[in-house]
């Protein structure tokens, strides 16, 4: 069978429907390849690494009601009360935790007289056992000493971190600030003109956030600054994994022991908190995919709807073709060529669309460049929609008696 | 003859129900995502005060250091302390309020009426007295505290309705007592439901969650030293005993809004911001070239995109989703209406004119509009049942208003009968004598 | 009632120009029945078209009922077919989604006609071909005759000045074909003009008066006279 005649008498005998199923094809491929590539950047952000070890954390984040009397003391109370917990491997108190709600962030310079900072990066206050705790690996340099630690008094704020004399910082940071060299060793400023020095680089550690405007998700420095649990962090408590329901249980009830004069505000384990965090770019992702999942149907029943009015309307014609020779897998393939040279037409223009598409979601949106990968994805579910959907009609085509020819409608 | 041409309708979609019913189907689920999507993007880029939305402006100064000085660069979101106070003391605006947000503990009274309550943490608005009046808030018992509790620091509170329901049983609440932080407080007045879409009096946490449970007077939370909560911006050293929130602290923490109800005023307002800013940098305390603004609400707004782009992306994606099953009708409707074309060649030369022709075909893509329609309605409510069931702080506002109501059921019927145009035009076109020939 | 001088009809394609019909003279009086036979391509079906104003002409006078149909819009055109012309086709063109009575209603809906003066027309239409008791019945469950009877229904329900019959026994065996023809003879003795396309001599012996078209041209050939009609045969050629 030729293509050439197949493709005379749609441009001579059925412009119009032929242009709608172009044009259709078009618009449910350019928006599928949007969209698979949208589904794609969503998995990837739902998978973004935290860096620490999520199965086997949880935390209780509490609030004083009044002002407390010695909210350190207190602090290591509760550690002790945690740590007494059956289950519990190791517990730690921090400012901020990845997927909380709150972030704590600073511009960092190489050079006190810079005045453009070198990268943003969030700051992770922890104890002694928050590297271990929370399940931090370094490559390089060591963790921070006993006497290196600091208490954090809340009234004088932020002017503390100036006392800091040692950081340690991720790798992303690393790569960033110190390209090409061991970072250890190194002195940063947060823009201030005392230096702290770089002791140690760990893996990775996400800012609580994740991503943002002015800096990647990885870029986070930690201190070590023993925060007292009033100023909005939390308990992180290390377990084996089917341990946690019942320790965060136990340990709600061990933190509200002292009296009314403090509120657990959040308990959860660390799997929980990255559920919601992530929770707006899971749905986002099914919503596309159910989205893609009805453009495909439409598009399809659209298809089967003409393919199944135009057999009907050359029922004579086929008749004629069967009376002067052509076989059941002539007419039948007559039939599929004709919505091969569609959808591929619809798929050339579609796939133009779908990068005009992109280009406006990147410059409205900020999203990236829609990837290659998505076209061929595109081309070959719109092609095999095609051909599945032309199937019913082909064969019906197929079945029509050659003495159609002989009979007067 | 409308009723002739309904009358045909319906029996040829009768006839070929499979086909109608892929048709209605399909602008049914066009219809309901778009109506879905464009029901939240009205809701939540809708004016929280369209009665005076144009007459707030949210002043804007530059109070940062030379450091870091890009040209052009936006001034910040908010005031330093000591700006947004001399600017409430000046008093050049009709109406003016500074604000923070923050969070306290509540300590119920167990002999109250709302019974016997833990302890719990509330979320309480500092502000002065004109934030009342100026964004009209709804006030179900007493009133706002006078302008003399700002200047003493009263303990005295203004609780939300939810609050009240809470902690008194829905009672009049007023004059009671209530401790909050340790402190005791005397309850002044009771809000009505105020559920400001977006929260546009402070952008700079959640764009939209429901307005604060508790508001105090700002001078009184400073006195007490309360705990505040929100996005600071902290430009510069501070000298050693300062904290942040002192008075003189090189940092931006405070909201701060006016209310002036004629566009001259506004004029004169913000050449009372440069004025100003020129003395402070003249003075020393501002370091870069004056950099005011003074927004409109609705201005503001747009500049802090308070529509999640998600929500957008969702609307563009139905109503491309809308498009291609509009095409698909087009397509189905042309192949309804051709594979009818000897009953028309009849209908023609037994004197149908075009226009006849022309009409009944339209009359038809209109009722398989209003079938669409409808159903579309149907999943218009069930596409917010389900954002409802989002954990999304704009869930309950997904809600549809009569005007997106009628504009569900018109757009399912334009749409159907801009798709039945072109198939209506080819029905139209077919000659009579072409359909005589006995074969 | 029916006065074409001079009809024209040219077809043009790209390739070829086709001249169906060339300055075609033909009359037809009030109350008579014509046959208008032809060999195939003759140009009887162009004829046909063009008097039943289905088609437009390309040059040439043509007069119905006192009124001239030259250069009038469609829609003017559509509204005389209505009220003027009754069609009877030989695939009969029943519409099969609609019952008999439905049928016999699509002309007068077109009209415009109240409610009632349609229910009684069509009653009346359907009384005359005998089929009365079948209103409700579809297309598909009558016989052919009784399909064709139902369009005649169908064109005289609007009461016609002119009945256009193309071949209208074509589809039907021989006793039914009779039945129809005697219906038509019925109509016609009645007061109804008739023009009948036809390529059987037979049937064309029928009526009053054949006129022969061939090669785009019509002639009058004066029909043998039958029993019974034998009066109205000698019918002038030219009127």
């Amino acid at each position: 069978m030729t293509i050439a005649p197949i493709l005379r008498s749609l441009l001579a005998r059925h412009k119009t429907a032929g242009s709608l199923v172009i044009v259709e094809i078009a618009l449910t491929c350019a928006i599928v390849a949007n969209a698979v590539f949208l589904i794609g950047e969503r998995l990837q952000r739902i998978q973004t690494d935290s860096g620490v070890a999520e199965r086997e954390l949880s935390r209780v984040q509490l609030a004083g009601v009044g002002n407390q009397d010695d909210p350190h003391g207190q602090t290591r109370e509760d550690l002790a009360a945690l740590r007494a917990i059956p289950g519990v491997d190791s517990v730690t108190i921090t400012n901020q935790v990845p997927f909380g709600s709150s972030s704590w962030n600073s511009s960092l310079h190489l050079d006190p007289d810079q005045s453009e900072p070198a990268a943003h990066a969030a700051l992770y206050l922890g104890d002694a056992d928050f590297l271990d705790t929370v399940g931090l690996r370094l490559v390089a340099g060591r963790d921070f000493r006993d006497g290196e630690f600091l208490d954090y008094h809340p009234e004088e704020g932020w002017q503390q971190m100036l006392e800091v004399d040692t950081v340690i910082i991720t790798r992303a940071l690393a790569e960033r600030l110190f390209p090409g060299d061991s970072a250890v060793g190194e002195v940063l400023y947060f823009g201030e003109e005392t230096p702290v020095r770089v002791v140690g680089v760990i893996e990775g550690l996400m800012r609580p956030t994740g991503d943002s405007a002015d800096a990647p998700g990885h870029h986070s420095v930690l201190l070590p600054v023993r925060t007292p649990y009033t100023i909005g962090g939390s308990y992180v408590l290390r377990t084996a994994p089917s341990d946690r329901e019942r320790v965060l249980g136990d340990a709600t009830e061990a933190l509200s022991r002292p009296g009314a004069s403090r509120v657990v505000l959040e308990q959860e384990t660390f799997e929980e908190l990255r559920a919601e965090f992530f929770h707006a770019d899971r749905a986002m992702g099914w919503l596309l995919l159910i989205v893609c999942g009805a453009l495909l149907i439409v598009t399809a029943l659209g298809i089967v709807g003409l393919a199944s009015f135009w057999v009907q309307q050359r029922t004579r014609q086929i008749g004629v073709r069967r009376a002067l020779g052509a076989t059941r897998g002539q007419i039948a393939r007559h039939f599929q060529v004709e919505n091969l040279i569609l959808t591929s037409a619809g798929i050339v223009l579609g796939m133009g669309l779908a990068y005009a598409i992109n280009a406006w979601l990147m410059q409205r949106y900020e999203l990236p460049r829609l990837s290659w990968i998505a076209l061929p994805f595109g081309a070959v579910t719109l092609w095999a929609l095609g051909q599945l959907s032309v199937l019913g009609p082909a064969r019906r085509a197929a079945a029509i008696p050659p003495a159609v020819a002989t009979r007067s409608v | 003859m409308l009723r002739y041409y309904l009358e045909l309708a319906l029996l040829s979609l009768r006839r070929s129900k499979v086909l109608t019913a892929l048709m209605v189907v399909a602008i049914a689920f066009g219809v309901g995502a778009s109506m879905t999507t464009l029901t939240v993007l009205h809701v939540l880029s809708g004016d929280p005060l369209p009665e005076k939305s144009s007459t707030l402006y949210y002043p804007q100064l530059d109070p940062r250091t030379e450091d870091g000085f890009p040209p052009g660069d936006d001034p910040p979101d908010q005031l330093t302390r000591l700006d947004a106070e001399t600017l409430l003391a000046e008093g050049r605006a009709d109406r003016q309020a500074l604000m923070t947000g923050g969070q306290a503990a509540v300590l119920p009274d167990p002999e109250g009426p709302g019974g016997a309550i833990e302890p719990f943490y509330a979320s309480v608005r500092y502000t002065s007295t004109d934030f009342f009046p100026m964004f009209d808030v709804p006030f179900s018992a007493g009133r706002p505290w006078d302008a003399s509790e700002d200047e003493a620091g009263g303990r005295v509170a203004v609780i939300s309705k939810e609050l009240n329901d809470k902690l008194f049983a829905g009672e009049d609440s007023a004059g009671r007592a209530l401790r909050i932080d340790d402190t005791e407080f005397r309850i002044v007045g009771v809000l009505d439901r105020w559920r400001p879409a977006p929260r546009f009096y402070d952008l700079t946490t959640s764009h939209f969650t429901e307005a604060e449970e508790i508001y105090l007077p700002y001078s009184t939370s400073r006195d007490l030293e309360m705990t505040r909560a929100g996005s600071m911006d902290c430009f510069d050293t501070r000298p050693p005993g300062q904290t942040e929130t002192d008075l003189g602290a090189p940092c931006t923490w405070i909201q701060f809004w006016v209310e002036i109800s004629s566009p001259d005023d506004a004029a004169s307002y913000l050449a009372f911001l440069e004025n100003y800013s020129e003395e402070q940098r003249q003075a020393g305390r501002f370091e870069r070239p004056v950099n005011v603004r003074l927004p409109a609400l609705m201005d503001w707004l747009e500049e802090n995109e308070v529509v999640p782009s998600d929500v957008q992306l969702q609307t563009w994606l139905a109503l491309a989703f809308f498009a291609v099953c509009l095409i698909n009708t087009i397509g189905l409707l042309l192949a309804k209406f051709l594979r009818r074309a000897p009953e028309i060649g009849v209908r023609r030369a037994l004197g149908a004119s075009r226009r006849a022709v022309f009409s009944q075909c339209l009359v038809e893509s209109g009722v398989i509009g209003i079938a669409g329609g409808c159903l579309g309605l149907a999943l218009t409510l069930l596409g917010l049942w389900a954002v409802r069931q989002q954990p999304v702080e704009y869930a309950e506002l997904a809600q549809l208003d009569l005007a997106m109501l009628i504009a569900t059921l018109v757009a399912a019927i334009v749409s159907s009968l801009l798709a039945g145009l072109l198939p209506a035009w080819r029905a139209c076109q077919i000659a009579p004598a072409m359909q005589l020939k006995s074969h | 009632m029916l006065h074409m001088r001079t009809i024209s009809k040219i077809y043009r394609t790209e390739l070829v120009e086709t001249h169906a019909l060339r300055e075609l003279d033909l009359h037809v009086r009030e109350g008579e029945f014509v046959a208008v036979t032809g060999p195939s391509g003759s140009g009887k079906t162009t004829f046909l078209n063009i008097a039943g104003l289905l088609e437009e002409f390309t040059s040439g006078e043509y007069e119905l009922d006192g009124e001239s149909v030259r250069g009038l819009s469609d829609d003017a055109r559509s509204r005389l077919r209505n009220r003027k012309i009754g069609f009877i086709f030989q695939s009969f063109n029943l519409i099969s989604d609609l019952s008999l009575f439905d049928n016999v209603d699509v002309p007068l809906r077109y009209r415009g006609m109240k409610t009632a003066e349609r229910r009684r027309r069509i009653g009346d239409a359907l009384e005359r071909v005998g089929l009365a008791s079948r209103m409700g019945h579809y297309p598909s469950e009558l016989s052919g005759g009784q399909q064709q009877r139902a369009a005649i229904a169908r064109a005289l329900a609007g009461s016609p000045k002119l009945l256009l019959a193309d071949e209208p026994t074509g589809n039907l065996d021989s006793q039914m074909a009779r039945g129809v023809l005697e219906l038509l003879e019925e109509l016609h003795a009645s007061g109804a003009t008739i023009v009948m396309v036809t390529h059987d001599p037979e049937l064309a012996a029928r009526a009053q008066r054949n006129i022969h078209i061939v090669d785009g041209q019509a002639t009058d050939v004066e029909a043998l006279p039958r029993p019974g009609h034998g009066g109205l045969a000698a019918t002038p050629s030219r009127i």
